[in-house]
């Protein structure tokens, strides 16, 4: 069975780390509130037809998972995005995702969300300038019985300027 | 649009280096609609193009990354003939996709091992999303489970755990 990552990755070639200030230093580690998500049919019919799928309920489509852990991480983007002194007017961008299945996602069931930041570093590149890359990574397991239902891997980047 | 027909695969037809067929879908600029609201996404660039436009990210909205990623995971189960196989998906988000495109998710196999769990196998696979005619916007890798010779995807059940 396919594990997921946890190790933070290198961006790109010619990068170089930067100092990481105290104040984004300490939000590795941080969970999120955390809380739970019903796949609720509509939303996965609506999700299966903007990838262009063809949705059948009972079964969702995985990109649910990526749904279920954002609809249920207790924040909103412009929250999280104040806790590495970031808005979204600053444009940070997905840099990586990783989804790892364990069980399979379904219409009608509540699922528990958890998760933290896994690690942040400052680098600079030649064309990216001065960024900030931020790895944070969500769990979502079944409510009724507790079961491992997936894993969101996420990477953000932060441009700082510069 | 294209990709809704399956490509079941029996686990003694496939080897390493084959490709996955493709799948193509021309990017619309009301499914990000949708999108932008299942995904309580509040930027603009998805669904205003006068914000596009302030930005100077030209005047088609930029699709979300999840969705060029779901062309992918759309791709694997027209392969495999499931949802239900795909296991792992990772991906790189390279540059951005835009209203009007026309992309297309390809792939091939890296790697095979036998999965008597299921009775059939894991296959790894390199996996991309390019604009037709243009640059490549996503690349990752993938682990999909395929089905034993003979055998179909695994079928749906609510407690059902994905074979390991």
């Amino acid at each position: 069975m396919p594990k997921a990552h946890h190790q933070p990755r290198p961006v790109g070639t010619g990068t170089i780390s930067e100092q990481l200030p105290e104040d984004i230093r300490a939000q590795i580690g941080r969970r999120f509130p955390g809380g739970y998500y019903t796949a609720e049919p509509y939303r996965a019919w609506l999700l299966a037809d903007a990838a262009a799928d063809r949705p059948h309920a009972p079964a969702v489509h995985p990109l649910h998972a990526w749904l279920a852990t954002t609809g249920g991480i207790g924040i909103t983007w412009d929250e999280f995005f104040a806790w590495f002194g970031a808005t979204a007017a600053d444009g940070p961008m997905f840099g990586e995702h990783e989804t790892v299945l364990h069980r399979r996602l379904r219409t009608d069931r509540r699922y528990r969300v958890s998760g933290s930041v896994v690690s942040a570093v400052r680098k600079r590149g030649r064309a990216a300038g001065l960024f900030d890359l931020v790895e944070y990574q969500l769990e979502l397991h079944d409510d009724a019985d507790g079961g491992h239902v997936a894993t969101c891997w996420n990477s953000i980047v932060f441009p700082r300027g510069g | 649009m294209m990709g809704h027909s399956t490509v079941r695969r029996d686990a003694a037809g496939l080897r390493v280096g084959m490709e996955i067929p493709p799948w193509e879908v021309l990017v619309s600029a009301e499914k990000m609609k949708t999108t932008a609201a299942l995904l309580a996404d509040p930027n603009p660039i998805h669904f205003d193009v006068g914000a596009v436009q302030a930005l100077g990210l030209g005047d088609r909205p930029v699709n979300q990354g999840p969705l060029n990623m779901g062309y992918v995971m759309n791709m694997l189960a027209a392969f495999t003939g499931s949802h239900d196989c795909l296991r792992r998906l990772r991906v790189r988000f390279l540059a951005n996709v835009l209203a009007g495109d026309r992309v297309r998710a390809a792939g091939v196999v890296t790697g095979l091992t036998e999965a008597p769990d299921h009775g059939g196998r894991w296959a790894e696979c390199d996996v991309s999303l390019a604009v037709v005619g243009g640059r490549t916007v996503l690349r990752g890798t993938a682990t999909v489970a395929l089905p034993g010779a003979g055998a179909g995807a695994a079928e749906s059940d609510d407690h059902e755990e994905n074979k390991t």
